[in-house]
Parts: structure tokens; C-alpha cells; sequence
């Protein structure tokens, strides 16, 4: 396999980590966040500090950064799930701009604007992951693992709990459900396994800064799952796959100019999520407006 | 929809407990003392005192906006009130969130049913019947097996056996209401606080609901009704307060309160509050 689809494939599998882990707020609590990106980047500036200073083992690095993002999620989750909808949003936002303040300034820490560089290659087993192949496989690896984990959460007692909060949280309360530790699990699950994708991010680069980490990214795994489908597993992985591979797409268009790829691929991205809202609220996967209606 | 009697015996259905002796022998379960709760300029309950007391139905009556619902509300810690104390089984509510009142041993169900739409008839039961919030459950595979099997029992006893898979959102009104009595049969509540769950029902429908509450009462369940139909609460009813303005203003056995021409004045609107 190429190089450089196998580089796709590794995109895809961190973009799809992302998605499904964004989904679990989003399509299984009723949580929308635009914060999803902050932990990505927390997984990715632990990931990075670890490897550099303390272990270039793969499984202490990946125990790191989802632990400091499971546990910084519950301490910015427990109070701000205490407000609801439209204003949650506004709360997830401030939090997303705080992280990217803090990646920015935290000089020390993150290296700043200008990153870090250099990040040592993982090491697992006693052998080391250097190959593009090798990535691939590690990346496809932890989608497989926090897909089962998702999955087995979703059908189990905690998703029903999650879609009963979901669906109406008056009633959940009057059922016996801990409203706010159910959410604020989702939220520490969710965020901690976004982390993952932040390991595998900063060892796939060698390189890390905030760029990568703003609300822009956080804006496109929402696109991700919702042109995908909410609430469903399938959905956020193949919202993943189509929008990591439409810019790659759109540069072998040969009549588009090059120079613009960004900017039509944007306008993409927005005509794709106003006709998915009309047409298939429910995401390529998710169910269709009739049957949304009917619901 | 047409749901029968299934699983419902005749003698449940007439197992009325009318006699005042029955009200006085009951253990007490719940016991509201003073409570208010005042929504900026409106009083929307005004020192209310009231007993339920165990194994009877209870039915709360009186012209919209007397504070029936506000009363639940209160109960089920939905909302706080101002004043007053309100004991269940000894224990206080108030300050309590709703889900630890629930936990308690105190369901209820909504005027508006407010059933979990998207997900199936079978996971509304479930979910109710599951009380942790954490990852798991306690008691494993077997626990797990022991809850469908349960779940799949009260589906049947409610008319739902063949709807278990299908998307709650997708029910029929009737089935809906006998979801949310499904939901509230699944928790191991001894307590229940029922919002108008007649309403709209057909004879056959109002039957089988009417037996199924006979049945759970007969089980030890305690039950406090709101309910606007007369004739449902008279056919059902151990006990009825009618409340008016916020206040209970009269409460007793079904034939001292609906045979009382001032009450009934208040109640359809033609007479002094």
C-alpha cells in the first residue's frame, strides 16, 4: 500500500476516534460541545510531554494523556453541566477558547505557537513504531478498541441511561437517574478516549502545536458526526472517512486552481451540513426526516 | 389501540377499599405538613396538609390551576417549596434532587408522558428498571437476564409484548400511556404519583388500566392520582382531596366529596372559590 494512502488511512482512524467519542455527548447524552478539540490537544500535549521527558512507552503515554483528560474533563464538566442546551454550547465554546489560550501561552508546557518538535517514535513490546504501516496499524488498532468499548457502553445499562437523558431529562431524574454523574461520565469517557487520538496525532507527526487544536477542528468532527449520523456507530466513522478524504479528493479535480482547495472544500462542508439538516437530519446513516418526524 | 384485560384478574378491578375504617388502618406513607410554594406573584400551593396512606388510591381533584401538579412537583423534588415539610416513610424530602427521592421508593409519571421517544419500548422499561448511574450494574448475567425477563412480564401484563422492539415514538396514544404505567411498574417504587394517566384512554384501554392499578395496589403499591374525568375517579379512588386556589379544601371518601354540591360548583366552574 502507498504511503500516502496509507497517511489517509492514519487521518482517517484519528478523525474517526474523534468522531465516535464526540458522539457519545452529542448523539447518545444530547451534550453538544465545541470544546472536543481542547482534548484532543491535551491528549497530544501529555503524549508529547511524557514521551520527551518521562517514557517513550506507548501504553504509559496513552494511560497518561487519557487519565489527565478523563480527570481535567470531570473538573471543567462538573460545573458546566449544570447548564443546559444553547447555553452548555456557549460554556463548551469558552472552554475551547480557555484550552487554546493555554496551548498558546503555556510556553513550557506546549512549546507555544511555535509547538514541539521532534517527539520520539513509540515504543511497545520492547520494538518501536516507525513505519508508516506500522502507524496505520496502531491507529486502526485504537479505533477498534474504542469502537468495542463504545459499543458495548451504548448497548449496555449506561447507554440506555445516556438515551434516556437524552430523550427527557425531567424524566430520567423522576426514575432514579443521576442526571449530572451520568453526563459528567459520558463527558470523562468521551473526552478521555478523544485523547487516544491526540497519542496517536503527536507520534504520527513528530510534531504538535495549536493549530491543530482550535475550534475549527472542533467544528469539523461535529460536521463529521453529523453528516455521518448522531447516535449511531457507524455514522461518525464514515462522517470521518468522507470529510478526511474530500480535500485529497478535490485536489485530483483538475479544473478546480489548486490555490482554493481550502476555500471550496469549506463551502462543501457547509452546502453538505445545510442539505443534510433538510433532507437527512438524521446523518447518512441515522434515520431519514419522515421517520425523524414521525418520532 | 385494543388492549383487553390481559393479565388482569375481575377481582382486581373491583377491589375497591371505600370504607373510611380502611383510610384510618392504613399505615401512613406520605405526609405533607404546611407546604407552600409561591411562583413570583402567583401562590401556587397555600399550607397544604395531606396524608396518603398505604395500599390506597388516592386521587387528587380539582379545577385546572388548584396546584396539583405543583404539588407533585414538590414531592418528587422537582420543585422546592417555600415552606412546610414533606415526610416519606419517616424520612424527609425536601432539599432532596428528584433522582434521590425516586430512589427513595417515589415514582411518578408526567401529564405529558415524556417517554424516551428514541429509543424502544423494551429500553423505556429497562432503563426505568436499572437505578445505578454508573457503567454497570450491580449482579452481572444473570442480574441482566433477570431484568428482560421482568421487563418482558410487564410488557405482556401491559398490552406491549408485541411492541417491545418498536421505537416508543412510534407507539399509539393509549400505548404510550401504558408505557409510561409499564416504566413506573418496572422501579421497585412503593410510592406512585400518577399525572392524569387516563386521560384519552377507550373503554377497553381504561379497563385494563384500571385492573392493573387495582393489581399493583392489591401488591402493596400506594397510588396519589391526578385525574379530571369524575367517573374514572369515582371508579377507582379509595380516597380523594380536592384542592382549589392552592389550598385542600375538602378531603374524604369518593361519595362524601363528589356528592357535596358546593365542590362540585368549584369544580365545574359555577360556583364561589
Amino acid at each position: 500500500m502507498s504511503v500516502y494512502l496509507l497517511n489517509v488511512g492514519v487521518f482517517i482512524c484519528i478523525y474517526a476516534i474523534l468522531a465516535l467519542t464526540l458522539n457519545v455527548l452529542i448523539g447518545y447524552a444530547g451534550v453538544f460541545t465545541l470544546a472536543h478539540a481542547a482534548f484532543f490537544g491535551i491528549g497530544a500535549y501529555v503524549a508529547a510531554f511524557v514521551a520527551m521527558n518521562l517514557s517513550s512507552s506507548l501504553v504509559v503515554v496513552l494511560v497518561a494523556s487519557v487519565l489527565t483528560a478523563g480527570i481535567l474533563s470531570v473538573i471543567i464538566a462538573l460545573p458546566a453541566l449544570r447548564v443546559r442546551d444553547e447555553y452548555f454550547v456557549v460554556v463548551s465554546l469558552a472552554i475551547q477558547i480557555l484550552c487554546v489560550t493555554v496551548f498558546s501561552e503555556w510556553k513550557g508546557f506546549t512549546g507555544g505557537l511555535g509547538g514541539i518538535v521532534n517527539i520520539p517514535l513509540p515504543e511497545i513490546f520492547g520494538g518501536t513504531i516507525a513505519t508508516p504501516m506500522q502507524f496505520f496499524l496502531l491507529a486502526l488498532g485504537c479505533l477498534a478498541v474504542i469502537t468495542l468499548i463504545i459499543g458495548l457502553m451504548v448497548r449496555g445499562s449506561f447507554g440506555r441511561s445516556l438515551m434516556a437523558v437524552r430523550d427527557n431529562e425531567s424524566a430520567a431524574l423522576a426514575l432514579g437517574k443521576n442526571v449530572a454523574l451520568i453526563k459528567t461520565l459520558a463527558a470523562a469517557l468521551s473526552s478521555g478516549l478523544a485523547a487516544v487520538a491526540g497519542v496517536v496525532y503527536a507520534y504520527y507527526l513528530s510534531f504538535i502545536n495549536v493549530q491543530t487544536f482550535t475550534l475549527d477542528t472542533s467544528v469539523l468532527v461535529m460536521a463529521m458526526v453529523i453528516i455521518g449520523g448522531t447516535g449511531t456507530m457507524c455514522g461518525p466513522i464514515l462522517g470521518a472517512a468522507l470529510l478526511t478524504m474530500l480535500p485529497n479528493a478535490l485536489s485530483y479535480v483538475s479544473f478546480l486552481p489548486q490555490t482554493e482547495i481550502g476555500s471550496i472544500q469549506q463551502l462543501l462542508y457547509g452546502l453538505a451540513m445545510i442539505l443534510m439538516m433538510i433532507f437527512r437530519p438524521g446523518g447518512i446513516v441515522g434515520a431519514g426526516r419522515s421517520k425523524r418526524n414521525r418520532n | 389501540m385494543s388492549c383487553g384485560s390481559r393479565g388482569v384478574t375481575a377481582a382486581a378491578m373491583t377491589a375497591r377499599i371505600p370504607a373510611e375504617a380502611s383510610f384510618e388502618a392504613a399505615a401512613n406513607v406520605l405526609r405533607i405538613s404546611g407546604v407552600s410554594k409561591r411562583f413570583g406573584g402567583i401562590q401556587a400551593i397555600q399550607n397544604i396538609t395531606l396524608d396518603l396512606r398505604a395500599g390506597l388510591i388516592t386521587s387528587l381533584v380539582g379545577p385546572n390551576g388548584a396546584g396539583k401538579t405543583t404539588l407533585f412537583n414538590t414531592i418528587t423534588g422537582h420543585i422546592r417549596p417555600d415552606n412546610g415539610t414533606v415526610l416519606f416513610e419517616g424520612h424527609s424530602l425536601v432539599g432532596r434532587p428528584p433522582w434521590n427521592i425516586a430512589r427513595m421508593g417515589i415514582m411518578r409519571t408526567f401529564q405529558d408522558l415524556r417517554l424516551f421517544t428514541h429509543m424502544s419500548v423494551e429500553d423505556n422499561v429497562l432503563a426505568a428498571m436499572e437505578p445505578r448511574s454508573w457503567f454497570w450494574q450491580s449482579g452481572g448475567r444473570q442480574a441482566k437476564n433477570t431484568r428482560r425477563e421482568r421487563a418482558a412480564a410487564i410488557l405482556n401484563e401491559t398490552g406491549l409484548g408485541a411492541k417491545a422492539g418498536v421505537l416508543a415514538g412510534n407507539l399509539s396514544y393509549a400505548e404510550h400511556k401504558f408505557l409510561s404505567l409499564a416504566r413506573i411498574m418496572a422501579t421497585n417504587a412503593r410510592l406512585w404519583l400518577l399525572d392524569e394517566p387516563a386521560a384519552g384512554l377507550d373503554p377497553p384501554s381504561y379497563d385494563l388500566f384500571q385492573g392493573l392499578l387495582r393489581d399493583q395496589v392489591r401488591r402493596g403499591i400506594s397510588v396519589c392520582i391526578i385525574e379530571h374525568n369524575l367517573d374514572i375517579i369515582t371508579g377507582i379512588s379509595d380516597r380523594i382531596a380536592f384542592l382549589d386556589q392552592g389550598r385542600v379544601i375538602a378531603e374524604g371518601a369518593p361519595d362524601e366529596i363528589l356528592e357535596d354540591p358546593k365542590l362540585i360548583a368549584i369544580y365545574f366552574g359555577g360556583g364561589p372559590s
